[in-house]
C-alpha cells in the first residue's frame, strides 16, 4: 500500500467530505476521524430514504436508447408513410414550412407599412404600447425562479 | 382588494388564453368533415406536413436533451412550480416579440432594422425551441414519470430525461394531429414554453438583471 503524504492528510483535514477516499489509505487520519466521531453528542440521524419524495434528478441521467430510437423510428416512419400517401416529398414539406415563414414576413411588412402611413397619434400610441409591454416583461423577468432543486 | 385580485387574475388568464387560441386557430375555424375528395387530399397533405414537422421536433428534442438535459429538467420543474407565472410571462413575451418585430421592421429603411430583426428572429426561434422541449419534458413527466422510488427502480426503459421528452413529443404530437384542438394546444404549449425558457433563463440559475446595491463602507 502506498504511504500517505502529509499533504494528503492536510487536504483531508481541510475538507473531509471531498477527500473521503483518503481514509482508506491513512490509518492515522482514520483514528483521528473515529475519535472525533466518538466525541459528538448528537445521536446518529436515521433517514428513511424511501419516506422522502422522489427528487426530479433521480434517475434522470438514465438513457434508454431503445425507447429513444424506437420513438424516433415510429415518428419518422409515420411521417414518411403519410408523405407517400399524400404524394409529397420531404422537400415539399420544407417548402411549405418556408412558405409559412413568408406569410409571417408579409404580415410583418404590412403591419410596419400601415404603421408608417398611420397618423402621429397612432404611432405614439403604438410606441407607448411597446414601452408598456416591454416594461411589463422586465418586471416579470426580475422574479427569481421558484423551482425546487433540479 | 386581494379577493378582487384573486378573481381578476384567473379571469385575465382565461381571457388571454381565449385570445391566444383565437389567434392560433386555423383561419377556417370550424368542425367540418372532408366531404370531397379534394378536401380529403388536402387534409392528408396537412397531416403529412404536421407529421414530418413532428419528426423534426423529435430529433431536435432528443439532441437538445442530450446536450443540456439538466437545464431542460430545471425549466420543466419551474413550469410545475409556478405555471401561472410562466404562462403570463409567455403571453407578455410573445406580445413583446410581435411589437418589437414591427418596430424593427419599421426601422428597416434606416439600415438598423434588418440586423436587429434578424437577431430578434434568431432569439425568438431559439426560445421557442428550448421552451417547447421543456414542455415535452413536462408532459412526459406528468404522464409517464415515476411517482415513487420503487416504481423508478422497477422501470428499465421508461425513466430518465430522454424517455420523458420522447413520451412528451409523442403525446403532444398526437394531440397536434387533431384538426381544431391540436393547433390551439400546440400554441398554448408554445406560450408556456417561451415563458418558462425566459423565467429560468434557459435553465440556468442566473438573474437576467443585476440588482444594484450601494457599497457598504
Amino acid at each position: 500500500m502506498k504511504e500517505p503524504t502529509v499533504d494528503a492528510c492536510q487536504h483531508f483535514l481541510e475538507d473531509p467530505e471531498a477527500n473521503a477516499a483518503h481514509l482508506q489509505t491513512c490509518a492515522e487520519c482514520r483514528a483521528v476521524y473515529a475519535g472525533l466521531a466518538g466525541k459528538t453528542d448528537l445521536p446518529p440521524v436515521a433517514i428513511g430514504l424511501d419516506s422522502l419524495p422522489l427528487a426530479p434528478w433521480e434517475g434522470s441521467s438514465h438513457r434508454p436508447w431503445p425507447v429513444v430510437l424506437g420513438g424516433i423510428a415510429v415518428v419518422v416512419v409515420i411521417a414518411l408513410a403519410l408523405c407517400d400517401a399524400a404524394g409529397m416529398s420531404p422537400l415539399h414539406v420544407a417548402e411549405s414550412s418556408l412558405a409559412s415563414m413568408d406569410v409571417l414576413r408579409g404580415l410583418l411588412n404590412r403591419a410596419s407599412s400601415s404603421l408608417r402611413s398611420a397618423s402621429v397619434m397612432t404611432q405614439v400610441a403604438f410606441g407607448a404600447a411597446f414601452l408598456v409591454i416591454n416594461a411589463l416583461l422586465i418586471v416579470l423577468l426580475r422574479r427569481s425562479p421558484r423551482g425546487m432543486d433540479a | 382588494m386581494r379577493r378582487a385580485l384573486r378573481l381578476f387574475l384567473p379571469l385575465t388568464v382565461v381571457a388571454a388564453s381565449l385570445v391566444t387560441a383565437m389567434i392560433a386557430a386555423p383561419p377556417d375555424f370550424g368542425v367540418k368533415g372532408p366531404l370531397t375528395v379534394a378536401g380529403a387530399a388536402e387534409m392528408l397533405q396537412k397531416t403529412a406536413v404536421i407529421a414530418s414537422l413532428l419528426a423534426v421536433w423529435m430529433l431536435a428534442a432528443v439532441a437538445l436533451t442530450l446536450l443540456s438535459g439538466r437545464e431542460i429538467r430545471y425549466s420543466s420543474v419551474e413550469m410545475r412550480a409556478s405555471a401561472l407565472h410562466c404562462f403570463a410571462l409567455g403571453l407578455v413575451a410573445v406580445t413583446s416579440f410581435a411589437l418589437t418585430a414591427i418596430i424593427f421592421s419599421y426601422l428597416i429603411p434606416y439600415h438598423v432594422g434588418a440586423p436587429l430583426l434578424f437577431a430578434l428572429g434568431v432569439f425568438a426561434i431559439l426560445t421557442k425551441i428550448y421552451g417547447t422541449v421543456a414542455v415535452f419534458h413536462l408532459v412526459g413527466t406528468l404522464v409517464a414519470g415515476s411517482r415513487t422510488r420503487e416504481q423508478l427502480a422497477r422501470r428499465q426503459w421508461l425513466r430518465g430525461d430522454l424517455a420523458m421528452v420522447v413520451v412528451g413529443v409523442v403525446i403532444l404530437g398526437a394531440i397536434r394531429l387533431i384538426p381544431v384542438i391540436g393547433p390551439i394546444v400546440w400554441a398554448l404549449a408554445s406560450v408556456f414554453g417561451i415563458g418558462t425558457a425566459l423565467a429560468t433563463k434557459f435553465g440556468r440559475r442566473e438573474p437576467w438583471f443585476l440588482a444594484w446595491r450601494a457599497v457598504e463602507m
